[in-house]
């Protein structure tokens, strides 16, 4: 333990002089201030300085399990990347997996076991005081209800915690605030098993999405992401890539804005729709049907296209259009979840749905029972529903809370039966609702501080293993239960979890030594296996269940106005249920759709809003029978104009600076019931008035003027499949002939300045392909670059004024219909072009921008005096300047509060007041490998240098290379007919090539 | 215990022609920030003729050079106890002064608590120094290039200003790149 | 312009004797309104001191800038202060070769404004760049790190031009002052005499003084001639050699200049109407010479107003679309206000100099040359701060900017220090040349002389 503290001392001095040297000697004042090098006891072996290490581990940031390695250097965790072998993410990771490191770091976490005192403040405690206290507790507890409640833990610490339970007479709960409930419900309805599937995209051939957003929150969205790139993607490789996709539902998400339609049905109705297309498909024998279908005709019979359509808001037309091009593609996948199963009918939704994918013969294919995820054996909603009861009405003596925070997700009634709770506990490391309303607090560990493993899928095995040392005088809930469950004797938490293994080592050993085995599932990250497929046939009594599947059109939607909405809550696709709130990347990243960072919003169709006078930033305020809650309006027309859509994970009463007192929390508006299938409703009536307040909203998206003219290109389907290779539909904008001359003597200039000096020989051209078919906007590439390019958050004030230093910002432009409503749109990540012929440089008095001989432009941090005429000069608008000192000790901007600052990137610059930064394709990484190749005497191979946005990018957008090999990945992509540059006719010569999004615009949006 | 002593890399040197470490009775007098344990590379490189690598082992392959460890220091101290190098025979207080030195080093490690060096050599937060790269230009040998004739220094100091001046001075008479990206990013 | 003394054809008391007394009255004792004015300059000074300190603890950040609005106010004022120092040189310089004798009044107070306007334009580069402390990286000196300059920046072309101007302009105003403080030398005593002994460069008014005199100040006001054109064409590159729609444009330099010579004309006559109230110089500087300057107020803003037209058309004549989008956000965008204020100020309120009645009316002439300085200041606000924020080619980082309470601090600050040196200078030198006004003079008959004697 002294080992670490040590350490950890050690890791301190070098994050402040890491950050501190460069700001105090870059200001040229005095001289370099003493540095302290204190050596370590013992060089751990598998660490030399200067050198980075990956430490293969698991993804805890949501229930998805995905893999990753995390990068360490000098014992700081200071990235995470996606683990090649896992087979959940395929090396790839989201923006709240990348944040993970802001949870490690978070300045607001518990360094120390805290109790609550007689006057009711906490104060700390030593371990060995804490830990036998709530021993006592649970003891005198036993029969009067103790009760461990969880997050989603498939796990052996979920094991761990039923066992004790057991064992003192308490019990186990589970809680997940999105649990997919509907989802698990439908499936017991239709084929009357309630686990949860797990979907193959990569292999569908059409994608029909009701209200499950797999790109941002749904089940396992990297996964997902992945798959469906592959599977939607313009040549993605494929015979079958370019798989339509449609989206149905209120509100446009993430996955919404990527389809190639959008169907608005009327809220609750997206089961109607499903059938209707089932029974299209079996009347007219589009698809060859299953044996037992039969049995359907009944239920069908009732919902014919013309029956629902009605209903729906859909014209009779477009749903048998729609069944015809699902029926026909011969590879059709439909899922249902998210916004349509929040419903009150969200189980017969899904119910609908699933028959929808057995008439095409899906199940079973595309969609696979047998591999089911972990997160279907959370509990339900009733279940917490239950326990808040049994609180409230004094049945709970103990409540032991680990992973989750419903004292947020339930503001009201959990927060008051609480108090009814004789002794609370909270194993949290930030100070949450629940936590800060607990007796006691035994903080854990971070995920990235023990060991642990998961099952995120039937089959899949995900360890877990420390890759630093604890931060804090936290300690892993593991251990503290084995202690309390008096087993300590059998060692500590990591052997407990090893003898699970064992039981996976006689089942997967293949005659591997135990060692061995988990030598290698570490080294991988877990054991990676097929779980067998498991056939399913309809259940009996399906054609009964449907009774309210397609409720009649009610009258006061349409009447509309202020006095009855219909207003949907739906996740944060950053935040998620806000556990991601008080990680200042989370907070600082734009909302995929919206664009809105550090606060909340409530989603208003124009018409609405022209209705009641309503402009952009203005409060509304939301009451339901629940409660209320003021957010202000964002007028969009990806949101049906008889609803209003209010996103999660804002409105945080505590858990830390970043995410206290930060606008509103939208959970406040649902009720508390749970509804027929044991799920919550998230989608209530509310009255929504003006409050008169003002806000400017937060948001990176500029001038309404934008169409995105000269950013981003879209090709319809068919004259994209018309493309040969050599063709350039897009090469007209390049350069206008009356310059041609010129750029033909500029050519010349810069060909003569290659033969000079530096430039001299045989050099690169680092370049970077972006496909726009691929990319779908997550912005998973935004954190990456922040966390790998030591990039300050600027907050809620400097932002609402634009000062964000986002190096790479996603440019998110609708894709209109003829009639002006959008049914997509196109995402553009816009970064630093490197342009061959940059405006950038010339202006630049001091060279501190310039060109490299390897073709980059680049930016000198300690050269740069600050005039800014570089930015000016830029037509891309990615250079951005640092206005304040933003790592200044406990200055008022800084961006990277103790110990925050040591996930800074030491092989980057941390800038200081006064200068201007940027892109630079990650040169830190370049030169790291060119060092790298030269002690082999070799050159850079490609694809050897990866930048970070590459690298993390779930749907394999971005392609990095030399331009001037011409068998790079990079180069054969720059050659592709698809392929433009952004503002080409400025003869700027960048060196981002982007190929144009496709979309198969032949059918138009509806609804 | 000679055995021992042999068993370390100093072992190969013949006592002919070797460099002997001056006995220093003043420290107050050199050059170079007093360290927290009086180390003298002059005696462990100079005149044990240790490699600079064996360490500063990372020079060679990473960025960093690295600082040893305590327990790359007791691998040795363990039996090396000091002040029966030649040149203190008949010298008792400096032997003693040595041994103290030593005595200090493995009261550190019990204690665990390891010696605050003060850094002598540092570069801006700004400059990226690839030690591996140069040695790899320069040989194993050439660290005296920019840390100055350590071997010789009771007290290490700094020889050369690190300034860019100097480095890309160096890097004109090598015909190496001068490109600003190669040492600021 | 040959007839030009007889314009001046002066009262009969208006003798050398009297030009000499009447002049040196200006430098008497200063009166408490002297003190008061000189005060309220200071404070404004102290006040853009105080914002300079806090933008070099906390940085620029307190000033208004928002991406991608990076440059704003403070270049505003450089290009309007720089624009302001023209006129004086024009006067000073060009009127002399043209022998155009009504100059001779009114160009002393045109230079020192030249001057001390030439003083505050350079101090804005320095206060706006982001690590000011740095600022001598923009001069090319040898050092060990062979480090240089870019001469292909504007910026460093820039320096260079503000640099000449200030030390030409700045030698030809001391150079004009010689015959005159000699003069007042004459009538001084205590430690302004020695000042002026000190300044007057023993001057004795001997022949060959006087002919060496006119000659060296005949080759400098040659020399200032150009700088007159250069320097504010190159500061007009600063913008047009940017590829921003709205600075990307071959008028640029016409056009700056034309405007600079407007501002400065209109802050002369806005300088010199109190001053010819204050010290009672109504023989000296007469109606004439308003009126003069009025006409060059009209020439010099009708050009700019011909700019203006021509700007417009040519972005829609070009059909380029970025040019159109630029030029459309300018005139109808969020900042409309400013563009009509520059428009109305700059080119329609002048016109009303065509009406004689006007032109000769000195309320009118002082409210108008009000205006047209304020119109000057929001004409380099539109080109800098609207061109950027509504840049046409990435509208997805457009953003309105405003300006803080930093900006207006500095800029305070800035009219604070160039009226404390204009205020400083009227009081301790002749603000109308002495010299050059008797030249203008019939030469002395005998008994005058005698009483002057």
């Amino acid at each position: 333990m002294t080992d670490a503290i040590d350490r950890r001392r050690f890791l301190k001095v070098l994050g402040v002089t890491g950050t501190g040297a460069a700001a105090l000697s870059a200001c040229g004042i005095g001289p370099e201030p003493t540095e302290k090098l204190i050596p370590y006891l013992i060089q751990p072996e598998d660490q030399i300085p200067g050198i980075a290490t990956y430490y293969a581990t698991t993804c805890r940031e949501c229930a998805a399990g995905c893999g990753i390695q995390v990068r360490v250097r000098e014992g700081r965790a200071v990235k995470l990347e996606g683990n090649p072998e896992s087979p959940i993410n395929r090396g790839r990771l989201c923006a709240r997996g990348q944040a993970a490191t802001q949870g490690l770091y978070n300045p607001d976490r518990i360094t120390s076991p805290l109790v609550r005192n007689a006057s009711g403040v906490f104060e700390a405690i030593d371990w060995d005081g804490a830990i036998p206290q709530l021993g006592a507790k649970v003891r005198e507890a036993s029969g009067r209800g103790t009760v461990f409640l969880t997050g989603a833990e498939a796990s052996s610490f979920g094991d761990l915690v039923g066992e004790w339970m057991a064992q003192v007479g308490g019990r186990r709960l589970s809680y997940e605030p999105f649990a997919f409930e509907a989802l698990r419900a439908g499936n017991r309805l239709a084929f009357g098993t309630g686990t949860v599937p797990s979907y193959d995209f990569a292999n569908a051939r059409y994608l029909l999405s009701f209200g499950a957003d797999l790109l941002d929150t749904w089940l396992s969205p990297v996964e997902f992401q992945n798959g469906f790139a592959r599977a939607h993607a313009f040549d993605a490789g494929r015979p079958a890539s370019m798989a339509k996709f449609v989206y149905v539902g209120p509100r446009m998400s993430l996955t919404g804005m990527n389809a190639d339609e959008w169907v608005a049905t009327r809220p609750g109705t997206e089961g109607a729709l499903s059938l209707a297309m089932a029974q299209v498909i079996v009347s007219q024998r589009l698809a060859p049907l299953p044996g037992d279908v039969g049995r359907l005709a009944e239920l069908l019979g009732r919902h014919t296209p013309r029956a629902v359509a009605a209903a729906i808001g859909v014209e009779r037309e477009a749903i048998v259009r729609l069944a015809r091009e699902f029926a026909n593609s011969r590879g059709g996948l439909a899922v249902a979840g998210g916004m349509a199963a929040q419903y009150p009918n969200g189980a017969e939704i899904v119910a609908a749905v699933n028959i929808l994918n057995y008439v095409v013969g899906a199940v079973g294919t595309r969609v696979k029972f047998g591999a089911d995820l972990g997160v279907g054996e959370t509990n339900t909603f009733a279940d917490l529903a239950a326990l808040t009861a049994d609180m409230a009405a004094g049945r709970v003596a103990v409540l032991l809370v680990h992973g989750a925070n419903p004292a947020h997700s339930l503001p009201g009634a959990f927060q008051q039966a609480l108090g009814k709770v004789g002794f609370k506990v909270s194993f949290s490391s930030y100070m949450d609702e629940t936590a800060a309303a607990c007796d006691l607090i035994l903080p854990d560990h971070h995920p990235l501080e023990q060991w642990a493993d998961s099952r995120p899928r039937a089959g899949v095995y995900a360890l877990q293993q420390p890759v630093v040392q604890p931060v804090f005088d936290t300690r892993p809930t593991g251990e503290v239960i084995l202690r309390l469950a008096g087993r300590s004797g059998g060692g500590t938490f990591k052997d407990y979890v090893q003898g699970k293994w064992r039981e996976l080592h006689r089942r997967f050993g293949a005659g591997k030594s135990f060692e061995q085995f988990w030598f290698d599932a570490l080294q991988q990250g877990g054991l990676y296996g097929d779980a067998p497929a498991r056939a399913v046939r309809l259940a009996n009594g399906i054609d009964t269940a449907f009774s309210r599947v397609a409720p009649p059109a009610d009258a006061e939607s349409e009447t509309g106005g202020e006095v009855d909405q219909t207003v949907v809550v739906f996740p944060h696709p950053v935040l998620h249920d806000g556990r991601g709130a008080n990680k200042p990347w989370l907070q600082e990243l734009p909302d995929p759709v919206s664009k809105i960072a550090w606060h909340s919003w409530v989603e208003v169709h124009p018409d609405t809003a022209a209705k009641w006078g309503v402009a952009a930033g203005d409060f509304l305020l939301l009451k339901s029978s629940f409660g209320a809650q003021k957010f202000p309006a964002w007028i969009t027309s990806s949101v049906r104009p008889d609803v209003l859509a209010v996103p999660t994970g804002q409105g945080h009463t505590a858990f830390g600076r970043y995410a206290k007192d930060r606008s509103a929390n939208a959970f406040e508006l649902l009720g508390v019931q749970a509804n027929s299938y044991g799920g919550r409703n998230f989608s209530v009536r509310a009255t929504a008035t003006k409050t008169g307040e003002h806000r400017r909203l937060v948001t990176t998206e500029g001038s309404p003027r934008e169409r995105g003219e000269g950013t981003v290109e879209v090709l319809s389907l068919a004259r994209a499949r018309s493309l040969r290779p050599g063709d350039a539909p897009f090469h007209h904008a390049e350069t206008p002939e009356y310059a041609a001359e010129a750029v033909e003597w500029w050519a010349e200039r810069q060909h003569e300045k290659a033969e000079l000096g530096d430039y001299r020989g045989e050099q690169p051209r680092w370049g970077l392909a972006v496909d726009l078919s691929k990319c779908t906007g997550c912005s998973a590439c935004v954190t990456a670059c922040y966390a790998e390019n030591n990039i300050a958050t600027a907050g809620e004030e400097l932002m609402e004024r634009g000062r964000e230093m986002s190096w790479i910002r996603i440019e998110r432009y609708w894709l209109s219909d003829e009639r002006g409503a959008p049914y997509g749109a196109v995402s553009s990540p816009m970064m630093c072009q490197q342009c061959g012929n940059a405006p950038c440089e010339p202006v630049c008095p001091v060279y501190a921008a310039y060109h490299t001989p390897d073709g980059l432009n680049a930016q000198v941090y300690n050269r740069c005096v600050g005039t800014r005429y570089c930015s000016n000069n830029c037509p891309y608008k990615v250079r951005y300047f640092n206005w304040y000192n933003y790592a200044e000790r406990g200055g008022e901007w800084e961006a990277w509060p103790e110990p925050l600052s040591m996930l800074l990137n030491p092989d980057v610059t941390v800038r200081e007041k006064g200068v201007m930064e940027k892109c630079t394709f990650c040169v830190q990484r370049i030169r790291g490998a060119q060092n790298q190749a030269r002690l082999q005497d070799r050159n850079v191979r490609d694809g050897e240098i990866v930048p970070a946005c590459a690298q993390s990018c779930p749907s394999e957008a971005i392609v990095f290379g030399d331009l001037n090999d011409r068998r790079s990945e990079v180069s054969r992509l720059a050659g592709n007919p698809r392929g433009y540059h952004v503002l080409a006719g400025l003869n700027t010569k960048p060196a981002v090539t982007y190929l144009a999004r496709v979309v198969a615009a032949e059918a138009p949006s509806h609804g | 215990m000679v055995s021992l002593v042999l068993a370390l890399p100093l072992a190969a040197q013949t006592p002919a022609g070797r460099y002997q470490a001056p006995v220093v009775t003043d420290t107050g007098d050199l050059k170079g920030p007093r360290q927290p344990i009086f180390f003298r590379h002059d005696i462990h490189a100079g005149e044990d003729q240790i490699p600079c690598m064996y360490c500063h082992y990372s020079a060679a392959v990473s960025s960093e050079p690295g600082i040893p460890s305590l327990q790359t220091c007791l691998g040795c101290h363990v039996v090396v106890s000091g002040g029966t190098r030649a040149g203190l025979e008949g010298d008792t207080g400096a032997a003693q002064a040595e041994r103290a030195q030593i005595q200090q080093l493995r009261t550190a490690w019990r204690d665990r608590k390891p010696p605050e060096w003060i850094r002598i050599h540092a570069l801006p937060g700004f400059v990226r120094f690839p030690h591996q790269r140069h040695i790899k230009a320069f040989g194993a040998q050439s660290c005296s290039k920019c840390h100055g004739d350590v071997q010789r220094m009771p007290q290490v100091y700094q020889v050369e200003t690190l300034r860019m001046g100097w480095c890309v001075r160096c890097h004109v008479e090598n015909k190496v790149s001068r490109d600003c990206s190669v040492c600021h990013y | 312009m040959a007839e030009a003394p007889r314009q001046t054809q002066p009262s009969t008391r208006l003798t050398y004797d009297y030009v000499t007394r009447t002049i040196a009255r200006t430098i008497g004792n200063p009166t408490r309104g002297y003190f008061l004015l000189l005060g309220a300059a200071v404070a404004l000074l102290a006040v853009g001191i105080i914002t300079l300190v806090y933008l070099l603890r906390y940085g620029l950040g307190l000033a208004g800038y928002s991406h991608p609005v990076y440059w704003a106010v403070f270049i505003t004022c450089f290009v309007f202060w720089v624009g302001i120092a023209h006129s004086g040189t024009l006067i000073s310089a060009i009127l002399f070769l043209f022998r155009s004798g009504w100059r001779t009044a009114v160009y002393r107070t045109a230079e020192a404004m030249t001057v001390f306007a030439v003083m505050t334009a350079g101090l804005f580069p320095l206060i706006h760049i982001g690590r000011q402390w740095y600022f001598y990286w923009l001069i090319p000196y040898p050092n060990e790190r062979g480090l240089w300059p870019n001469f292909k920046s504007p910026l460093i072309w820039d320096e260079f031009a503000i640099g000449t101007y200030f030390t030409v302009s700045t030698v030809f105003l001391i150079m004009g002052l010689i015959p005159d403080v000699a003069a007042i030398r004459d009538l001084a005593t205590g430690w302004r005499k020695k000042l002026y002994t000190l300044t007057s460069l023993g001057w004795a008014g001997t022949n060959e003084q006087w002919r060496h005199y006119t000659r060296g100040y005949l080759y400098l006001a040659a020399l200032a001639t150009p700088l007159v054109l250069s320097v504010h064409s190159v500061v007009s590159w600063d913008f047009a050699m940017a590829i921003v729609p709205g600075w990307h444009a071959t008028i640029f330099a016409p056009y700056f200049v034309a405007g600079a010579i407007y501002s400065g004309v209109a802050m002369v006559i806005t300088l010199l109407v109190p001053i010819r109230k204050a010290f009672h110089l109504e023989d000296l500087v007469t109606m004439h010479h308003f009126e003069n300057l009025a006409k060059l107020c009209l020439l010099t803003g009708s050009i700019v107003g011909y700019a203006y037209v021509c700007e417009y058309f040519i972005a829609w004549f070009s059909g380029n679309p970025n040019e159109r989008a630029a030029f459309w956000y300018r005139a109808f965008g969020p900042y409309w206000w400013a563009t009509w204020t520059m428009i109305i100020c700059n080119a329609f309120l002048p016109l009303l100099l065509w009406f004689k009645k006007i032109r000769t009316n000195l309320t009118a002439l002082f409210v108008i040359s009000i205006f047209v300085n304020i119109g000057m200041w929001f004409e380099r606000y539109v080109i800098i701060v609207v061109s950027l924020a509504g840049e046409p080619y990435a509208p997805w980082a457009n953003a309105v900017y405003n300006p803080t309470w930093a900006d207006w601090g500095i800029m305070a600050g800035s009219f604070g220090w160039f009226f404390m040196w204009f205020l400083l200078f009227v009081k301790n030198f002749p603000a109308v040349s002495i010299t050059e006004v008797k030249e203008v003079l019939p030469p002395p008959r005998r008994a005058v002389s005698r009483a002057a004697r």
